[in-house]
């Protein structure tokens, strides 16, 4: 793109869509004043309820027009913040066509040929590759759509396209900590891109998405870094952020959710193929806290044994208790008739 | 005399201001970024990387741009 008339062409059309952004920004201004002036008459009308409430004692619905007037004020908050922003901002001297083509000269010293696609109105950029933190994120493609530059106080007009994806393991769309879907989320740099763009400055529009691009933000990442390549789960290989992976201190390997569980008795995590189970209440327990029955020898949980023995062989054990008392009973009975013989007549003294 | 001073830090801005005569860039990035590591910011004066000690004159255009700009995550 070394002919300047190609520059002035481009330079023409940045200034067109750069004409109809300051438009817009009057547009804005008047719908932000139309959404304030909506939610003052509904504030109005809550008011009009919350009267005729209170003359019938009506507390509920008090206390629901109360809700709706927090609601309302909270937007009308927002709706006259964003009146006043659109108000007091100063009017952007569109800038001149020999300035826009400075800037696309300058552009072009700073970081080589930038690319103009004349169907779509688009104009590119491709950063070198960018490694951060020792991960490898490739190259980007910054694409500006020349098209939504008037659309610039309601959606973004550009586009990060990673050219040698390397996403996050655990999300696809996120092809940089601070890139999702192809959308550049600009967090400390929002408003210096918005100024820049709105009067044509387009280097250092371009210097700016570049410079977040190249710059890690620990704090608030789409994904992380340390989890960028994910880990995949001992079990079934499932790709898992940190956050959500089980570590087994049993086997010392880490799992997904579906791949683990935990001690009902002690809460230590546990993958299922490490996890025991009580053979009697069948949840899940630790080599720690598995006991077994004194008499059968299965494997219990604390709370199934009572005496060291399963409810199974207390079952048992009182069976044969009480066949053994009867039995002994009835042994008494026939061995030894004389006391039976000498009680009765007791009784029947007694009686 | 007075120059062109556009800030790309923080909210970005553009405007014309007054600097004493014989500044140098490493001057002006002193006074306007006080307490900031030039290392960290891209300077350009009319466009063009300049030395340090290069002294601005009258109706220069000098830009200031961080380098690493820290980006978020929508909310």
């Amino acid at each position: 793109m070394d002919d300047i008339k190609n520059l002035v062409k481009i330079a023409n059309q940045v200034q067109q869509e750069l004409l109809k952004l300051r438009n817009c920004r009057y547009l804005e201004l008047l719908n932000q004043m139309r959404s304030a002036s909506d939610k003052l008459q509904e504030i109005i009308t809550e008011s009009k309820k919350l009267a005729l409430s209170l003359s019938h004692s009506w507390f509920s619905a008090a206390d629901s027009c109360c809700s709706s007037i927090d609601r309302l004020t909270s937007d009308i908050t927002y709706y006259i913040s964003r009146v006043k922003q659109f108000a007091e901002k100063p009017r952007e001297e569109t800038p001149t066509l020999s300035a826009l083509v400075e800037d696309l000269k300058q552009l072009e010293q700073e970081y080589g040929k930038i690319e103009f696609d004349k169907a779509t109105k688009t104009i590119s950029l491709i950063t070198k590759p960018i490694t951060l933190d020792d991960v490898y994120l490739g190259p980007f493609k910054i694409q500006l759509e020349l098209k939504k530059l008037s659309e610039l106080y309601r959606d973004s007009p550009y586009y990060c396209i990673a050219l040698d994806p390397h996403p996050a393991a655990t999300n696809e769309e996120v092809t940089h900590p601070h890139v999702s879907n192809d959308r550049l989320c600009e967090g400390e740099g929002c408003a210096a891109i918005r100024t820049a763009l709105e009067q044509g400055r387009l280097c250092d529009f371009f210097t700016l998405v570049k410079s977040i691009l190249n710059t890690y933000s620990p704090d608030s990442p789409y994904v992380s870094l340390y989890d960028w390549d994910g880990e995949p789960c001992y079990d079934c290989g499932y790709i898992m952020d940190r956050d959500n992976s089980y570590y087994c201190s049993s086997c010392e390997h880490s799992f997904c959710e579906e791949c683990s569980t935990y001690c009902r008795s002690c809460e230590e995590t546990l993958c299922r193929g490490c996890a025991g189970k009580c053979e009697i209440c069948e949840e899940p327990l630790c080599s720690n806290c598995a006991h077994k029955c004194a008499e059968c020898g299965i494997c219990c949980c604390e709370s199934c044994l009572e005496d060291d023995l399963c409810p199974n062989c207390i079952k048992e054990l009182e069976a044969e208790n009480e066949e053994s008392g009867n039995q002994t009973t009835g042994t008494n009975e026939n061995s030894n008739p004389s006391q039976s013989e000498t009680s009765t007549p007791e009784i029947k003294l007694a009686g | 005399m007075r120059i062109l001073y556009i800030n790309n830090d923080g909210c970005g801005y553009a405007d014309y201001i007054d600097v004493a005569e014989n500044t140098t860039v490493e001057q002006f990035f002193m006074i306007k970024m006080s307490g900031k590591d030039a290392g960290d910011y891209m300077i350009r004066v009319n466009r063009q990387p300049v030395p340090k000690d290069y002294v601005l004159r009258e109706g220069d255009r000098i830009t200031i741009t961080p380098t690493k700009v820290e980006g978020a995550k929508s909310l």
